[in-house]
C-alpha cells in the first residue's frame, strides 16, 4: 500500500460515507456501494429512496457582490465557490468523510521517489459544449493557473508542479512530473479552485464538466444554472435548473428561506438557529468539520517569543467554555494542533486543558507575573470577535490582561496582515501537510505565527517525501509533537457547519470539509 | 425668480463637485485598496501587485482623481473596479430600481402624511388627536431597520406569509413588473418618514385653522370641505414644504440600509458592496447621485416654499 491514494481505502470509506449518509437522512436503505467500478461515487453519493428529477433548486448563499465571477481558478467569495462546484470538476475530489476520491481522474499515482505522478483520465467525458476531455485540457489548466503574469487561487499550492515536465503519453494518460519529490499532490487536486477547464477557456463563456451548465450570471445577484444532460455521474444532476443567489445580509438569508423564496442556504447565524428549528417545514444540516478560528502568536516576537509564555496562554483557555460561549456549542474543543481528520492526525497527544496554577507558575518562570498583552481582532469570520472577548476574560483569571484591539476587516488585512503579534485567523478543513504548506513553513504564504522551527522544517521537508505510510506516520507524528508543545497558535476549537433547508429538498448529508451544503452537492439534490 | 433658481442650480453643482472631492479624500483614507479588498485572503504579492496594476492602482491619487473629475465632467464615471465594467451600465437599472421605490415611498408617505396630519388637526385634543401622536412619536421613535425587520415577521415568514421577504427580481426584468416585491420596503420607508410630516402638518394646520381668513371663509358659510381643500391646506403645506424634502431626500439615503435589509437590487445595496470593495468609481457615482437627489429634492422645496407664500411669490416679481 504505497500510494496514498488507494483506491481500496476510499471504498472503505466510502461505506462509512454511505452510513453517515443514512442517519442524515433517516436510515432508509442505501443503495448497494459495491455496484460495479463506475458506481462507487455515485453510490457513496446517493440520497436515501429514489430521487426524483426536475425542478428549479433555489440557494441562497452568504455574501457576494460586485466582484463576483465564474472563473474556474479565481473564486473568492462563497457564491464563487458555490458557482465553481456547479460548472466545474477537479481531478480528484471528497467523499463527506474527507478521504479522497476519484473525479475526472480515474486514477493518479506517485513514482517511488516521488518525482512523478501518472494521471489517469476517466474515459467519455465530454464539456459543456460537447468537447471530450483529454490530458491537453489538464496541462491547458495547469499553464493557467500557474500563468506567472495572472497567477491563480492554486498557483501556491500547485507551484511544485514542474510545466516543463507534463508529458503526454496519450489521450488519457499524463505524466506529472514534480520540481521537488511530493506525497500530496493528489491533495492539492482536489481543490474546488483546480477545476479543469477546457484548452482555450474563455471566462466569459464558462465552460466545465460540472453537474450543472452555464446559462445566466449577474454578479452580486444572482445566477443560473441549466442541468448538464451528460453528466458523467449517472443520474446526476437531479434538478432542471439551478439559481444561486447572493445574500450579502444574514437577515434577508434566513427570511428568504423562512418565507419560501429559497429552498437552501448556507450558514445559518447561530443566533438564528432557533428561529429555524421552529419552522415545521426546514431542516438544518449541521456538520462536524476541520475548520479552525485561532490566536495566533508570534514566535518570534516579545512576549511570545518565549515559549512559556505561549505555553501559559494556551492553558489559560477554558476551551469548552470557548466552544460553550462563542459557537453556541456547535463545535468541538481543540487541542493546539490542526488537520483533525487527517488520518496521520496525533490524536494521542494529551488534550490540553485550562490550568490557571500551571499558566501562573509558566508566567512567573518567564518574568511576565502581570502579562499584558494586545490582541487584534476583527470580524474575519464568524465567532472571531466572540472569541477574543471570551479570551480576553478568562485571561483575567490568572492576572493577565488581554487587552482587545478591534479593527475593519480592510485594516486587519491591510499592510499589517500577517505581522501581528497576536491576533487571530481562520482557516477551513485541511490535512496536515497541505495545511503545513500554506501556513506553517517560512515558505507558506501565510504564515502568521512566523513559525520557523528547524527541526520542524526538516521532519515535514522529509515526511512530504516518504511515500511509506509508516515512516511518514512517524515523521508528521513528531513534528505535531513539537508543534503542540511550543507552537504559536492556540486553537480551541472546531465549528461546525450549519446549513438549513426546506424539507423538499433531499440528497444533503454532513461533509467534514467545511465546505457548505456537502460540498456545495447541487448535483446530488433533489426536490421532493 | 429665474435668477434665484439659477443660483440655487450653480450651488448645488459646486455642492455636488465638494462631495466628491471629499468622498475621494475620505475612500483614499480608508485603509487597504480595493486590489486588497477584491482578493481578501487570497492578496499574495503577486496577485495583488498583478491586480493593482490592472486597476491602475498605482497611479498617484491626485492623477486618479483628476482622471475621474475629466471623466466626470463628461458624463462618464468611468470603470468599477470590482468587475471591470463602465459605472454608468452597472447603476442603470439599479438606478432606475432604486428610484421607483423613493418615488412610490415619497408619494405614498407625502399623502399619508398630510392627510393623517389635516385629520388629526380638525381632531384636535380629541382621542383620535392624541392616538395618532403616540403613534407617530413611537414610529418616529424607532429605526427604519427595527420597523423593517417587524414587517417581515409580521407580513412574510412567521405570522402572515402574504409578502415576499426578499427582493428575488430577475436581473435585466424592471422591479415593477413585479409589484409585490414592492410593498414591505416602501411601507417601511413610509412608515419611518410619513410620521414627522403628519406632525408638522399637524402643527401647522392648526395654525392655519384658528387664523383669521378661515374662520372668514367659514363665516361666509362655505362647505367646510372647501374651506379646508383650497383655504387651509395650500397655506398649511408652505411651512411643511422644507419639512417634507428634508424628509424626502432622507429617503435618497435610508434606502442603503432598507435596500440591504431587503436585498432590494438598488444603489443602496450597491454602495454598501462598492465601499466594502473599496471601489472608488462605483462609490463616487453612487454618492453623487444620492447627493443630486438631495440637492433637487431642496431645490423643489424652495420653489414649493416660494410658490406657497404669497409674500414671497410677490416680492420676487
Amino acid at each position: 500500500m504505497t500510494a496514498p491514494l488507494d483506491w481500496r481505502v476510499s471504498r472503505r470509506s466510502l461505506l462509512k460515507t454511505a452510513a453517515l449518509g443514512a442517519v442524515a437522512v433517516g436510515g432508509a436503505p442505501l443503495l448497494s456501494a459495491c455496484g460495479g467500478s463506475s458506481g462507487i461515487e455515485t453510490s457513496a453519493t446517493a440520497p436515501a429512496g429514489s430521487p426524483k428529477r426536475g425542478g428549479n433548486l433555489r440557494v441562497g448563499i452568504v455574501g457576494g457582490g460586485a466582484k463576483d465571477t465564474v472563473d474556474a481558478h479565481l473564486p473568492v467569495s462563497h457564491p464563487d465557490e458555490a458557482r465553481v462546484f456547479a460548472l466545474y470538476d477537479s481531478l480528484l475530489t471528497r467523499n463527506p468523510d474527507y478521504s479522497i476520491r476519484p473525479a475526472l481522474a480515474e486514477s493518479l499515482t506517485p513514482s517511488s521517489d516521488p518525482r512523478t505522478w501518472t494521471l489517469k483520465l476517466r474515459q467519455g467525458v465530454t464539456f459543456h459544449n460537447g468537447k471530450p476531455l483529454t490530458v491537453d485540457d489538464v496541462s491547458f489548466t495547469f499553464q493557467r493557473i500557474l500563468d506567472p503574469k495572472s497567477p491563480k487561487s492554486q498557483a501556491t499550492a500547485l507551484s511544485i508542479i514542474d510545466l516543463e515536465a507534463l508529458k503526454k503519453v496519450d489521450d488519457h494518460t499524463l505524466a506529472i512530473g514534480l520540481k521537488s519529490p511530493s506525497v500530496i499532490l493528489d491533495d492539492h487536486l482536489t481543490n474546488y479552485a483546480a477545476g479543469i477547464v477546457p484548452a482555450g477557456y474563455d471566462p466569459a463563456k464558462p465552460v466545465g464538466t460540472g453537474p450543472f451548465k452555464f446559462q445566466s450570471f449577474t454578479p452580486g445577484q444572482q445566477s443560473v444554472f441549466v442541468r448538464n444532460d451528460s453528466y458523467w455521474q449517472s443520474g446526476q444532476p437531479y434538478a432542471d435548473q439551478l439559481t444561486i443567489i447572493d445574500f450579502p445580509d444574514d437577515t434577508a438569508r434566513v427570511n428568504a428561506l423562512l418565507s419560501g423564496q429559497v429552498d437552501v442556504i448556507d450558514q445559518v447565524p447561530l443566533g438564528q438557529l432557533a428561529v429555524v428549528k421552529a419552522n415545521p417545514g426546514l431542516r438544518v444540516l449541521e456538520s462536524e468539520t476541520g475548520a479552525w478560528i485561532p490566536f495566533t502568536m508570534r514566535v518570534d516576537a516579545a512576549p511570545f517569543s518565549d515559549v512559556r509564555v505561549r505555553q501559559a496562554l494556551r492553558l489559560l483557555v477554558d476551551r469548552q467554555q470557548m466552544v460553550d460561549q462563542v459557537l453556541s456549542g456547535h463545535g468541538k474543543i481543540g487541542n493546539d494542533l490542526y488537520a483533525p481528520f487527517d488520518p496521520m492526525f496525533a490524536r494521542d497527544l494529551p488534550q490540553r486543558h485550562q490550568d490557571l496554577d500551571q499558566a501562573k507558575s509558566l508566567l512567573r518562570q518567564a518574568g511576565h507575573s502581570d502579562l499584558r498583552v494586545e490582541l487584534v481582532t476583527s470580524e474575519v469570520a464568524a465567532g472571531t470577535v466572540e472569541a477574543a472577548q471570551v479570551f480576553a476574560r478568562q485571561a483575567q483569571d490568572a492576572g493577565v490582561t488581554v487587552k482587545l484591539k478591534k479593527v475593519d476587516s480592510g485594516v486587519f488585512y491591510g499592510d499589517n496582515y500577517l505581522k501581528w503579534d497576536f491576533a487571530q485567523d481562520f482557516w477551513f478543513t485541511r490535512n496536515y501537510l497541505p495545511q503545513v504548506a500554506q501556513g506553517s513553513l517560512p515558505t507558506s504564504p501565510y504564515n502568521e505565527t512566523h513559525w520557523k522551527d528547524p527541526t520542524f522544517i526538516d521532519l515535514v521537508t522529509r515526511a512530504g517525501s516518504t511515500v511509506d505510510e509508516a515512516k511518514r506516520r512517524q515523521l508528521l507524528h513528531d513534528a505535531q509533537k513539537i508543534e503542540h508543545d511550543s507552537g504559536g497558535y492556540i486553537i480551541w476549537s472546531f465549528t461546525n457547519q450549519v446549513d438549513a433547508h426546506s424539507s423538499k429538498v433531499n440528497g444533503l448529508v454532513p461533509d467534514k470539509s467545511g465546505i457548505p451544503l456537502t460540498s456545495y452537492g447541487f448535483g446530488r439534490m433533489w426536490l421532493g | 425668480m429665474l435668477r434665484l433658481l439659477l443660483r440655487r442650480l450653480l450651488l448645488g453643482l459646486l455642492t455636488l463637485w465638494l462631495v466628491s472631492l471629499v468622498l475621494f479624500v475620505l475612500t483614499q483614507a480608508l485603509p487597504g485598496d480595493a486590489a486588497r479588498a477584491i482578493l481578501g485572503r487570497e492578496a499574495t504579492p503577486e496577485r495583488l501587485a498583478a491586480l493593482r496594476q490592472q486597476l491602475h492602482l498605482d497611479q498617484s491619487p491626485a492623477a486618479q482623481y483628476l482622471h475621474w473629475l475629466r471623466g466626470a465632467v463628461r458624463g462618464d464615471f468611468g470603470r468599477s473596479l470590482a468587475d471591470q465594467q463602465p459605472v454608468s451600465r452597472l447603476l442603470g437599472d439599479r438606478l432606475v430600481n432604486s428610484l421607483v421605490l423613493m418615488a412610490a415611498a415619497a408619494l405614498v408617505s407625502t399623502v399619508l402624511g398630510v392627510a393623517a396630519g389635516t385629520w388629526s388637526a380638525l381632531r384636535r385634543d380629541r382621542f383620535a388627536d392624541h392616538a395618532t401622536s403616540v403613534v407617530t412619536l413611537v414610529l418616529a421613535a424607532l429605526p427604519e431597520f427595527v420597523i423593517g425587520i417587524a414587517l417581515v415577521v409580521l407580513l412574510s415568514t412567521t405570522v402572515f406569509r402574504v409578502f415576499p421577504a426578499v427582493t428575488l427580481a430577475t436581473p435585466g426584468h424592471p422591479v415593477w413588473t413585479r409589484l409585490d416585491v414592492l410593498v414591505l420596503p416602501v411601507l417601511t420607508m413610509t412608515l419611518a418618514v410619513a410620521p414627522y410630516i403628519t406632525r408638522m402638518l399637524r402643527a401647522s394646520m392648526i395654525e392655519v385653522l384658528d387664523s383669521e381668513y378661515v374662520q372668514m371663509a367659514r363665516l361666509k358659510g362655505m362647505p367646510e370641505r372647501t374651506v379646508i381643500v383650497r383655504h387651509a391646506l395650500p397655506n398649511a403645506l408652505g411651512p411643511v414644504a422644507q419639512v417634507i424634502a428634508l424628509q424626502l431626500a432622507w429617503l435618497a439615503g435610508g434606502v442603503v440600509v432598507i435596500e440591504y435589509l431587503f436585498r432590494y437590487p438598488g444603489i443602496g445595496q450597491a454602495l454598501v458592496d462598492a465601499v466594502a470593495n473599496r471601489d472608488v468609481p462605483m462609490v463616487q457615482a453612487i454618492t453623487v447621485v444620492i447627493a443630486a437627489i438631495y440637492v433637487a429634492v431642496n431645490l423643489l422645496a424652495d420653489m414649493v416654499q416660494i410658490l406657497g407664500n404669497a409674500r414671497l411669490r410677490t416680492s420676487l416679481r
